[in-house]
């Protein structure tokens, strides 16, 4: 009987020891992959530091602005361009209908062929 | 065997048997060999589960805390690595971040052949000193810099280099995207990160400088800081400015803009300035913040707190009269009027036509020491201190009698910050809340729980209405952008020369409200010695550059801040009066 319980308590030893290890081995792998995926996060986050300097200074106003003065014919906005909506006249009625040349394009043939198919699937 | 030896029964219970084993064992002789080599390897088996039961003990305490070592291999790389949170404007662009840079240091103790070592690094970096360099290596010190913050491609040709006791650390570098364009607010920081100027300075002060020590500020992950800058403002007044500065050739220039109800500074540019990528250029004494460390005689804008003082004070109205027909005699000094009417004027008259002697004469009807409290009241006579660590002293006369009240009502004899002005032109405009300025985000009910009442709103509505006036039909008419609505006041110092007043050389102001109904924002240009133009007629005087600069800004920036255009007000009078008189 006691001999039973003694070679029960052996395997559970022996069972338990190899269970330790494997734990201990395992915690090991993770805990080395949480370094490395911690390590991976700081230099992702120290990229996207240095991306977002770089974008800023790409976007500052001073850049912009000698860009836009170089090669666009744009003028700074004018008061005059600036109006509340609700100060906006009501349309004047057209006697002859206005020319829609986009939507001309798109109505040419409502069932007819289409170069894409995202603007029939609607209708 | 003489001693009494209890006889064991058949059926002895464990007690009496432990007590006959410890009597054989203290007693017993030869003959209980058994019994003592028993008890002595229970004792053995106690020993060591004892040690066993320590070492599981330690085991469970050595699993249960975290893994130390993992932990300190990375911060032995961010040890020297100082980071400073991001700095952003109140729409959250970045006025300043950190991005990492490798730094090369050597270790010389390790170094094998120094020669060598200094005759590879230098061909890779040419800027390095050999015989500096050669120095350090020979030196039989653990650690020395060798050259802070190189680009990533020489970094990669000495690590091909195998030098040993040669190495790398990653270090913070703190850098700033919009380069010149807010380098005054945000100052800047040395090569180890430490603010050395202005907000950068103020982070350090607040507990940034306790935690680098302590070893914690080594993250990316600190709270950014909102400034109450708009990068998009700072731009168009800096942009401005610096045309300004050009075409009437001035020495300096400077721009604030401010909310008059918060106390927020929006944007704020003193030209020259400089680069905080290249904080050298910083030292240079012609490139300090003149709105902050710069204190001076604001001239005629200065006006306008004389007469917000009469007019609180209840003794002059909007209808007196004071009289400017001859010039004030003072003593053997004699006090002018630049824009001369010879008449008598009316108060709203003294502001639109800046004149000296009306000025003087209303602060004289005041009194001397009321002049000195109300200014006292307004903060004209302290340091004013802001988050910015760089701040002067007001220049107040020690005695100050008759002939100093005379002259300070027109700005001349007492030499403050522009920005300190600006807070009190700011409370004169506002319905009488004198707000302390900041350079941080800050709502409304904040800043009015930090506000000082100081003048009466009646007063208030008065000054705008003046201010709006002036616009209208006084000095001010260059800067009325139409649809704004703005108000504002000139100024034109003549500079101390030689101990006199230059006529040739002048310090203009000019101070805008917008819009003067129900102001919201304040905005200042000034320009050191502007020369005139054929454009001017020959004229340098506050109403000829700065007030039109003033205008140029407030068109590009009305739209930015969000501030409606509106066409077809009535004049000042009829506005402005009349809404005060309803309100009451």
């Amino acid at each position: 009987m006691l001999r039973i319980l003694h070679i029960g308590v052996l395997a559970a030893l022996v069972l338990a020891a190899g269970d330790v290890y494997k734990i201990k081995f395992d915690s090991t792998l993770q805990a080395e992959r949480v370094a490395k995926l911690s390590a991976e996060i700081r230099r992702e986050r120290d990229a996207v530091a240095a991306l977002r300097a770089e974008w800023t200074a790409l976007d500052s106003p001073e850049r912009i602005q000698a860009l836009a003065r170089r090669h666009l014919p744009l003028k700074p906005i004018d008061i005059t361009q600036l109006d509340n909506l609700d100060q906006l006249s009501d349309r004047p009625f057209d006697l002859v209908p206005p020319v829609d040349a986009i939507g001309a394009l798109v109505d040419v043939e409502p069932h007819g062929d289409r170069p894409t198919g995202s603007i029939s699937e609607a209708r | 065997m003489h001693a009494p030896v209890p006889q064991p029964g058949p059926e002895t219970s464990g007690d009496k048997r432990r007590e006959r084993l410890l009597y054989r064992l203290l007693y017993g002789r030869a003959a209980d060999r058994g019994a003592k080599a028993k008890a002595r390897v229970a004792l053995a088996i106690a020993a060591f589960a004892a040690v066993y039961a320590v070492i599981a003990a330690r085991l469970v305490m050595h699993a249960a805390a975290p893994d130390v070592h993992v932990a300190r291999r990375s911060t032995a790389q961010d040890a020297v690595a100082t980071a400073r949170p991001d700095i952003l404007d109140r729409n959250g662009e970045i006025l300043a971040t950190d991005v990492k840079a490798p730094s090369l240091f050597a270790e010389p103790r390790k170094l094998i052949e120094v020669d060598e070592a200094v005759e590879l690094l230098t061909a890779v970096l040419p800027d390095l000193d050999a015989g500096e360099l050669r120095e350090r290596l020979a030196s039989k010190r653990g650690f020395v810099w060798l050259k802070r913050e190189i680009p990533t491609k020489q970094q990669q040709e000495i690590h091909h280099l195998g030098i040993p006791g040669v190495g790398f650390l990653d270090e913070n570098k703190r850098v700033y995207p919009n380069g010149q364009e807010v380098s005054h607010v945000i100052g800047h920081v040395n090569i180890d990160n430490q603010g050395i100027a202005g907000i950068e300075k103020w982070l350090d002060a607040r507990g940034l400088a306790a935690l680098h020590t302590a070893g914690f500020a080594t993250d990316r992950l600190q709270n950014p800081i909102t400034l109450a800058l708009d990068l998009r403002v700072q731009h168009a007044l800096r942009d401005e400015l610096l045309a300004s500065q050009e075409k009437f050739k001035a020495k300096a220039a400077a721009g604030l803009v401010t909310d008059v109800r918060t106390g927020e500074v929006i944007a704020m540019v003193s030209l020259p300035d400089y680069d905080p990528n290249n904080p050298r250029q910083a030292i240079d004494p012609t490139r300090i913040n003149r709105l902050t460390t710069g204190v001076y005689e604001l001239g005629s804008t200065y006006k306008a707190l004389t007469l917000a003082m009469a007019l609180d004070s209840g003794k002059v109205t909007l209808a007196s009269t004071f009289d400017a027909r001859v010039p004030l005699r003072y003593g053997k000094f004699s006090i002018g009027d630049y824009h001369a009417q010879n008449r008598v004027l009316s108060v709203p008259e003294i502001f639109t036509y800046s004149s000296n002697i009306g000025t003087a004469r209303m602060a004289l009807a005041v009194g001397v020491d009321a002049h000195k409290a109300f200014l006292k009241k307004m903060g004209q006579l302290d340091r004013l201190r802001t988050e910015l660590p760089e701040s002067a002293e007001p220049l107040v006369p020690k005695r100050w009698g008759e002939l100093n009240t005379v002259t300070i009502a027109f700005g001349h004899g007492l030499s403050v910050a522009p920005l300190q002005a600006v807070m009190a032109v700011g409370a004169l405009v506002n319905g009488g809340y004198l707000i302390p300025p900041t350079f941080l985000k800050r709502s409304e009910p904040e800043a009015r729980a930090l506000a000082k009442i100081v003048v009466r709103p009646e007063t208030s509505e008065k000054m705008r209405y003046l201010m709006r006036l002036n616009a209208e039909k006084g000095t001010a008419t260059k800067a009325d952008v139409k649809g704004y609505y703005i108000g504002g006041k000139t100024g034109t110092s003549e500079k101390v020369v030689g101990g006199r007043y230059s006529k040739t050389k002048v310090f203009n102001t000019f101070m805008a409200i917008l819009p003067a109904d129900q102001p919201r924002y304040l905005l200042t240009v000034m320009l050191d010695e502007p020369q005139a133009t054929p454009e001017t007629h020959g004229f340098s005087t506050s109403g000829w550059n700065a007030a039109p600069t003033t205008g140029k800004v407030i068109a590009r920036i009305a739209p930015l801040l969000g501030i409606e255009p509106r066409f077809d007000l009535p004049p000042a009078d009829r506005l402005i009066l009349t809404s005060a008189k309803e309100a009451r």
